[in-house]
């Protein structure tokens, strides 16, 4: 019940978050020199004064910004976020077509960086001192500092060209026959290079964050008291410290929602990934203005869903959190 | 206009060669079945080229939609879903004999109403306003017969009516009364006339193409399927070809990895095949500026530029050095013009004497240049230090994006531009835009951005347009480039080097004008 | 966009004044935290003083291109039009830190505001000000930063601002943390009574006792921000007239199969300058976090 409240709350909160985002970047889009109608002119190779009118016309780019702005907000409050001029399809399609293909890639490379970088940093904690602990960091520091384009590019020359194990882009090999588990095998195939990549950033962020939260738990009273009732070591770590230091780890990873959008964008460049970030660049570059703003909709859409996800996992991991509500 | 009209017979004799048209011929026996795996460079905005020019939507386009001719690498017509065609002695009447039971791809019957119905939306919604302007009607006395009434001369009509430029579209389906620049039959349910039918079209990932059975060329296609792969970064377009993922990769235009492609082992690089593409890659100036209205300034920067480095050294030989306007692939291309060969001293000289003193800084002047396109970037950095030893002081202004480019150098406002500019096959589709004097539009990209005007140059392309004969044309054409050259309203650098990239397993590499942007109904495996 | 080094608890921990000398200690003690440190001032005093011991114009088309390292006498080689990879590397860097620095400047000076004004005030001016907090921290940073590049031009200050515009949201969110903690504290309710103004307050009472999470992340925004250049650059945003590492990535990009080094020099230039800053970063928060300390 409790939940649920919040919830609601949460939920028309993020409305107006939703519609902020939609009307600051209408106006900010359409300050700029520029429109469609010359990026359709030149992705045709040319076009007459006439029809590039007929364009504009056509997309009611003639009119005052107002009401441009007016009519489309008012669109977007029934839930439809315009007909991409580029594309010619309705915007809400063509992000549907994108969205599963970046929400595979950023939850898969969020799980993975969680529970490697978790793993890392515990290994880390039980000797902060050792030289296992010292690798860790640094291995984890290596992701973080690198720029991930550039991480990604040097994994796919290593294992695309070098080694060729891995394919060069894009999500499924469309000649592949048999039945749905070759088809997931293969997209699985599609997913270890942009999945690693985009891991990395993370698992950085994450593995010093559980190492530092375990050795504060490690060095406080009742895990003194575990120890001196004898209980092993390992189920001290896994057991008790573990748990009580995920809190801070998971709460960090709900505040990264929107920097693994981000790096999702770069990572999709370089592998070709079907996602919303390649449909974001191209649409930056052309003026596609209803797609750039559908994706900025829907990017903040999952950094506040993911957000709020996180609130709930803290909930069902950290009982004093639910109290305090 | 009659010797360019193929006889019925030769025409009949083409159809019953089992596959092989002249000039295609190969050695070996072409296989059939298969899947060909292509990359495409980047997505099209739909899949239909009647209101829509450019290679990306060419190349799927070509394959879904028959045109009523087809060109061979000579230049030379072939008859296509047109089995014969006549030219009338003035040049005002071209008849067009359609092939007898061709259907679209969802089985009704392709008929000279569907032709009149394309050349019509052709006409009233590509870009191209040239290609069927003297059009003034398309006739249709029966099923299989198409006349096409003009109102003057229109040497450039046969090219128009080939590839992708002319695709026969359905009017059952797109004549429904919606404007076919949106129709959502564009982009899924395409029905077709061409060798394939569209399976699935995913943005940003692939088209796939399969064979279609009712093709009016007995026994063609000879592949069962075409998946193109959209793959835009051009790295990973080269791996995939080196490591076998992908067989055929057209309009790949990155020096270095043309010749990566030709050293590797069990693929091959081939420039043939785009001469009807023409891309030509200049540096346009704003002759309604200063201090670029000055011929000087544009001579002295014309003998700064050194184009054999250009094309030796940025594009690592793999580009062709471009002296006109027209392609050198062309029958219309003159060489024998001024080259402005590099020159720093009379460069140098030519500002001195204009009057251009060099300030305390050693610099003359500042000047702007622009650049349109990720292609010519190298080029654009590359003016900023040549241009620096002739006193030039050069900013390049980044456009982050299409838009802002377009709107600056069609709004006339900008110093210098680098830009790919394409001939589209015949002078009149793709060359004339670009100087004509009555072309010169506030807001339009690829009019006559550089405010050129020149009455006799205009004269000369008025006449040429309209020449039938091919020798007297090519005199005329011959002309117009070289008053071009003295006057400099572009410093034309280089032909853009599209090349082929193609597995050792594919037979038959489209070699014709037009590229991937032609049927591949003759491409198979090995 | 990475918080993570400040450990920020909300059970009131009592501060005393930790001596600048402490500190120290504590950092210094910090083998790997030194080690950067070192290169870290090494990396600056080449960016700042290099080019003038090496001026060759990063532009300037000294050689034949896509010479290897080594040949001809270019210790780093020569790019694809011929210019001099290590003028680039030395020019580059000084831009690259530039951006970084006033991106991260920009960051904390918006945070700092808004963070303190909310944890300060309270009541309706800390509810608008989260409220445009969270606008922003919901804004997926590099797309919102590509709009603005994209949209307003590729300049120096225009990508400056467009990193920073999106990267406060932290700073804001410590500040104010630490602005609610200490605000309550009995040093701070002690010079209130005595009947100090809110300015005096805010900037000499409770400002430098909330400064060490702060500087901790700033520092740490210093390297992020110079990814996000490098980001930018390689999505093609960069200004072309201004040599910078990202920059020279980007346009080296399309080169990369066979003139791999140009990519991988101005790579391995950004990895290990931010990797010294988080390294640094790590031993600064470790000297400042009085927990560890007593450990």
């Amino acid at each position: 019940m409790e939940i649920l409240t919040l919830i609601v709350k949460r939920v028309s909160y993020a409305a107006m978050l939703l519609l902020a985002v939609v009307v600051l970047n209408f106006i900010l889009i359409n300050l700029a020199p520029g429109d469609i109608a010359d990026t359709i002119a030149g992705d045709m190779g040319g076009a007459t004064a006439e029809q590039m009118a007929e364009i504009r016309a056509d997309y009611g780019l003639d009119l005052p910004l107002w009401q441009q702005l007016f009519r489309y907000v008012s669109n977007v409050m029934q839930g439809d976020l315009g007909y991409s001029y580029f594309h010619t399809q309705p915007v809400t399609s063509l992000i549907a077509e994108r969205l599963p293909a970046t929400l595979l890639l950023v939850i898969t490379a969020q799980l993975v960086a969680l529970f490697v970088g978790t793993l890392l940093g515990v290994l880390a904690a039980r000797k902060p001192n050792g030289w296992l602990s010292h690798i860790v960091t640094l291995i984890a520091l290596f992701g973080y500092s690198a720029p991930v384009f550039w991480t990604g590019i040097m994994l796919l020359i290593m294992f695309s060209l070098w080694i060729p194990i891995f394919p060069v882009a894009g999500m499924v090999d469309v000649t592949i026959e048999g039945g749905w588990w070759s088809h997931v095998l293969d997209i699985a195939r599609h997913m270890v290079l942009p999945v690693i990549t985009l891991s990395s950033i993370f698992l950085a962020l994450y593995s010093r964050l559980c190492r530092a939260s375990m050795m504060e738990v490690l060095g406080s009273d009742y895990i003194r008291t575990a120890r001196a009732k004898g209980l092993s070591e390992s189920q001290i770590v896994f057991k008790h410290a573990l748990k009580n230091s995920l809190g801070p780890v998971v709460t960090l990873a709900g505040l990264q929602f929107s920097a693994v959008v981000s790096g999702a964008v770069l990572v999709e460049t370089v592998f070709s990934w079907p996602g919303l970030g390649t449909l974001a660049l191209q649409s930056i570059i052309a003026r596609d203005t209803p797609t750039i703003i559908g994706i900025l909709f829907f990017s903040a859409m999952v950094v506040i869903v993911g957000n709020l996800l996180t609130d709930l996992v803290l909930r069902l991991i950290d009982p004093r959190i639910r109290n305090r509500a | 206009m009659g010797k360019l009209s193929k006889p019925l017979t030769l025409a009949a004799t083409c159809l019953l060669a089992t596959g092989i048209t002249a000039g295609l011929a190969t050695a070996e026996e072409p296989k059939r079945g298969g899947t060909l795996v292509m990359s495409a460079p980047q997505t099209p905005r739909h899949l239909n080229p009647a209101v829509q020019s450019g290679t990306a939507t060419g190349a799927p386009g070509a394959q879904l939609f028959a045109a009523p001719l087809r060109y061979d690498e000579n230049w030379e017509p072939q008859p296509y879903l047109a089995k014969s065609w006549d030219v009338s002695d003035d040049g005002l009447t071209v008849t067009l004999n359609l092939v007898e039971g061709a259907t679209f791809h969802d089985g009704k019957p392709i008929t000279s109403k569907d032709v009149a119905f394309s050349v019509k939306t052709v006409q009233e919604n590509h870009p191209f306003k040239t290609m069927f302007a003297p059009v003034q009607s398309v006739e249709t006395p029966d099923d299989n017969t198409a006349i096409l009434k003009l109102s003057e001369p229109h040497p450039a009509l046969l090219l128009a009516m080939s590839s992708q430029l002319l695709p026969i579209i359905p009017e059952h389906v797109y004549g429904d009364g919606q404007d076919p620049k949106k129709h959502p039959q564009n982009s899924e349910n395409v029905v077709g006339s061409g060798p394939f039918k569209l399976v699935e079209f995913k943005r940003d990932q692939h088209i796939i193409l399969e064979r279609n059975e009712n093709f009016f060329m007995e026994g063609r296609p000879y592949l069962d399927k075409i998946v193109m792969r959209i793959i835009k970064d051009p790295s990973a377009r080269a791996i995939a070809i080196e490591n076998g993922e992908v067989h055929l990769a057209a309009f790949e235009q990155s020096a270095q990895n043309i010749n990566r492609i030709k050293k590797a082992e069990g693929v091959s690089a081939t420039a043939d095949g785009y001469a009807a593409i023409g891309p030509i890659a200049w540096l346009a100036f704003n002759t309604a500026r200063e201090p670029t209205s000055d011929i000087n300034v544009r001579k002295a920067i014309a003998y700064a530029v050194d184009r054999n480095f250009i094309t030796k050294a940025i594009m690592l030989g793999t580009a062709e050095p471009a002296l006109t306007g027209i392609h050198p692939g062309s029958p219309f291309y003159e060489k024998d013009v001024e080259a402005y060969d590099v020159d720093l001293k009379k460069a140098n000289q030519i500002l001195e004497d204009a009057g251009y003193e060099k300030g305390a800084d050693g610099m003359r002047f500042k000047l702007f240049v622009d650049y349109g396109w990720p292609d010519v970037k190298a080029v654009a950095e590359y003016v900023k230090p040549q241009l620096k030893k002739i006193g030039i002081d050069i900013t390049v202004r980044a456009a982050p994006d299409f838009p802002t480019w377009a709107k600056r150098i069609s709004s006339h406002d900008f110093d210098m531009t680098w830009d790919v500019v394409f001939n589209w096959g015949d002078p009149v589709i793709g060359v004339h835009r670009t100087y004509q004097s009555t072309n010169i539009k506030e807001g339009v990209i690829w009019s006559n951005t550089q405010s050129y005007a020149n009455e006799e140059v205009d004269a000369l392309m008025e006449a040429a347009g309209k020449e039938t004969d091919l020798e007297k044309r090519k005199e005329l054409y011959s002309k117009f480039q070289k008053i071009l050259a003295d006057e400099l309203p572009v410093y034309w650098a280089y032909a853009l080097p599209y090349h082929t990239f193609h597995s050792d397993k594919v037979g038959n590499v489209p070699a014709g004008i037009w590229a991937t942007s032609s049927p591949l109904d003759l491409v198979y495996l090995k | 966009m990475n918080d993570s080094t400040h450990i920020s608890t909300d059970e009131p921990v009592l501060r005393s004044r930790h001596p600048f000398v402490e500190t120290a200690e504590m950092f210094f003690r910090n083998h790997s935290a030194v080690v950067a440190l070192v290169v870290l001032v090494t990396i600056v005093i080449a960016a700042i003083v290099g080019p003038f011991f090496y001026p060759t114009d990063p532009f300037e088309m000294v050689w034949a291109p896509f010479s290897p390292p080594g040949a001809e006498g270019f210790l780093l080689g020569t790019d694809y039009l011929g210019r001099d990879m290590l003028s680039g590397l030395l020019h580059g860097g000084r831009v690259s830190i530039a951006i970084g620095l006033a991106a991260a400047l920009m960051s904390v000076f918006i945070g700092i505001t808004v963070g303190a004004l909310a944890g300060f005030y309270r009541g309706w001016i800390e509810e608008v000000l989260m409220r445009i907090t969270e606008f922003f921290q919901v804004l997926p940073t590099l797309l919102f930063s590509m709009v603005l590049v994209a949209l307003f031009g590729a300049s120096l200050p225009m990508i400056t601002f467009a990193i920073g515009i999106v990267s406060w949201t932290a700073v804001a969110r410590i500040t104010r943390a630490e602005f609610l903690r200490i605000r309550e504290l009995e040093y701070v309710t002690a010079s209130r009574s005595s009947g100090a103004t809110n300015a005096k307050l805010i900037f000499s009472v409770i400002l430098p006792n909330a400064l060490p999470p702060i500087i901790v992340q700033a520092a740490l925004m210093v390297g992020s921000a110079i990814l996000f250049e490098a980001g930018l650059s390689f999505l093609g945003l960069s200004d072309p007239n201004v040599a910078s590492w990202g920059q020279i990535i980007g346009s080296n990009r399309p080169y990369i199969l066979d003139a791999s080094y140009t990519v991988t020099i101005p790579g391995v230039a950004i990895f290990v300058t931010v990797l010294a800053i988080s390294l640094v970063g790590d031993g600064l928060n470790d000297a400042l976090n009085p927990k560890l300390r007593q450990r």
